[in-house]
């Protein structure tokens, strides 16, 4: 697999008086790969983000995406290829209805119209929006206003989306919306996605995880590989699911376990397997 | 303070086009000293409902009754500055409304604008900033040089300084990451139990609801659903999920266990070790049997 984005001795801070926000980072994300950045507050994961798509760029080190390298007289080709989505659902609109909002990124662009029609139709599809065409965005529900954005971003047809704390602000409901939204996306398009998130529970199907701590790269690894250290992502400020947890206790009650279970339905079969055993 | 809401309704704009019913017919107690956590979806009248609470809204129907304020349609709160030091209110992303030059005027904008004496007002600033576990080095910072985990226990300070005896919590942990978020949670809970506060927690999370509160209101558009004490709401699956809410994880996972093994389990708010010690109990037992 070729990589699509690669991190080169990155390091970056906002201004010389200031710690470096990250340093020395390094690490590659291949096309059509689900990856999950994950940090404690601080940890200098939302600024990999920016530094993603030229909104920051680092004062050492290089950032290449798709064979450019991230500098101001290319950010315009980069943000062609790199989509964000972010935190707060309101800070994102600015056409007065769903379809005029995601019209604007096309017609920044010259897209002609009949293909604004075609994109704008199939990416509000992608997050089955398409009955709310002439709604007005702020009276959408948290999940719905997310949908949207995420409607904005596909229409340019980017190759790699990045969800920064996309689900940070929203109820049960519309982070379930919201997971579910991706998982289609990833499903129907070909593209690489970036989910940043402190929540463990997100990051349950993605292909691999960075994680970050103090402005460097902690670890990078699968998320069944993760759920294994316990004390080690809560030493960083971060926490296992209940999933992992309870795996946990079975370890320390000699219950031996086949996989480190990732869901119920996983954690189900291993309680199986032990109790067809005895 | 023990609060009660008898019958209340709140309308926005009420006889207009956008008329809209937040709160129906909304009617509970909250004894004195209690931990009450107040779930629903968004738009449920979460907001609405603790807007009463120290008198930003009055009722459009009904009556409020706040230790010995009460807040009625007809009738403006006289000494509503009164009720307000009383009741402290945590909004959503509190550190949004930090202003100050310092972290130490910040903290004290609360209690100087209530009138109280410098001295008073530096005292307390101690006591808040060690209740809140922020270093004595940073009050003569700018508030807005923090992090923003810092950044939001500065503005829970300025709340405490007020010296309420009501503390209200709008979503405290939103965006914080998970150690943040059990610091802060286990921070309000200790404030709780030492200064005998009334606690009303406002939250998404049934896990905090399940592990701080004593008692638990469901509310679904604009009326109380369920209420009772966690264990009691939150075995009820099938009429939470009517209204899309979930229950606590390990609950939901215990149901499961118990379906496919056919055993039976009982949770009483064990701890996740003593779970899966039951839990294995339990499966051993089974094959002797």
């Amino acid at each position: 697999m070729s990589s699509f984005i690669e991190f080169k001795h990155v390091s970056f801070r906002y201004s010389e008086e200031q710690p470096w926000v990250l340093k020395d980072v390094n690490f590659k994300i291949n096309v059509d790969e689900w990856v999950a950045i994950i940090g404690h507050n601080g940890s200098g994961k939302s600024t990999i983000a920016k530094l993603i798509n030229g909104l920051l760029f680092p004062q050492e080190g290089q950032i290449i995406v798709d064979g450019i390298e991230v500098k101001q007289d290319t950010v315009w080709e980069i943000r062609q290829r790199v989509g964000m989505v972010f935190q707060n659902p309101d800070n994102q609109f600015v056409g007065t209805t769903v379809r005029d909002d995601v019209a604007f990124g096309l017609e920044n662009r010259g897209i002609a119209r009949e293909e604004m029609v075609t994109r704008i139709n199939s990416s509000l599809a992608s997050v089955s929006m398409n009955d709310f065409l002439l709604h007005e965005p702020h009276r959408l529900s948290g999940g719905q206003k997310q949908r949207v954005a995420i409607a904005s971003v596909l229409a340019i047809s980017p190759t790699v989306i990045i969800l920064d704390e996309a689900t940070a602000m929203l109820d049960p409901r519309g982070r379930a919306e919201i997971m579910e939204t991706i998982n289609a996306v990833k499903h129907e398009r070909n593209l690489a996605l970036v989910t940043i998130t402190h929540d463990l529970t997100e990051i349950v199907q993605a292909d691999r995880v960075i994680v970050m701590n103090n402005g460097k790269v902690w670890l990078e690894s699968t998320p069944r590989n993760l759920f294994r250290q316990k004390d080690e992502l809560q030493s960083i400020g971060l926490d296992i699911p209940f999933v992992a947890k309870f795996a946990d206790e079975l370890k320390q009650l000699d219950v031996p376990l086949n996989h480190q279970p990732l869901n119920h339905e996983e954690l189900l079969e291993e309680l199986w397997t032990y109790h067809s055993k005895m | 303070m023990d609060i009660s809401f008898k019958n209340v309704s709140y309308i926005y704009q009420p006889n207009t086009p956008f008329e809209h019913r937040a709160l129906q017919n909304l009617s509970f107690d909250i004894k004195s000293g209690s931990y009450v956590a107040i779930v629903g979806h968004t738009g449920s009248g979460k907001s609405t409902l603790l807007q009463h609470l120290n008198g930003l809204l009055r009722p459009t129907d009904g009556q409020v009754q706040i230790g010995n304020f009460t807040l009625s349609p007809d009738e403006k709160l006289k000494n509503v500055m009164d009720l307000r030091k009383k009741v402290g209110v945590v909004f959503q992303y509190p550190e949004h409304q930090l202003f100050e030059e310092t972290v130490a005027k910040d903290i004290g904008f609360g209690p100087k604008n209530f009138g109280e004496a410098e001295q008073e007002i530096n005292k307390r600033l101690y006591e808040v900033i060690e209740a809140v576990q922020l270093p004595e080095s940073l009050l003569e910072r700018s508030p807005f040089d923090l992090s923003g985990g810092q950044m939001r226990r500065v503005a829970i300070a300025g709340v405490l300084a007020m010296a309420p005896e009501v503390l209200v919590l709008d979503e405290p942990t939103a965006g914080l990451d998970p150690r943040g978020q059990k610091d802060m949670m286990d921070m309000f809970y200790q404030l709780h139990k030492q200064k005998g506060l009334t606690t009303i927690l406002v939250t998404h999370s049934m896990e905090d609801a399940l592990r701080y509160a004593d008692h638990v209101i469901i509310l679904n558009k604009g009326t109380k659903y369920m209420e009772g004490t966690p264990l009691d709401v939150f075995t009820r699956k099938q009429e939470l999920n009517e209204v899309q809410l979930d229950i606590p994880e390990i609950i939901e996972f215990l149901n499961k266990v118990e379906k496919r093994f056919a055993i039976n389990l009982s949770y009483q708010g064990q701890s996740l070790a003593e779970v899966a010690q039951q839990v294995v109990e339990k499966l051993k037992g089974k094959n002797y049997e």
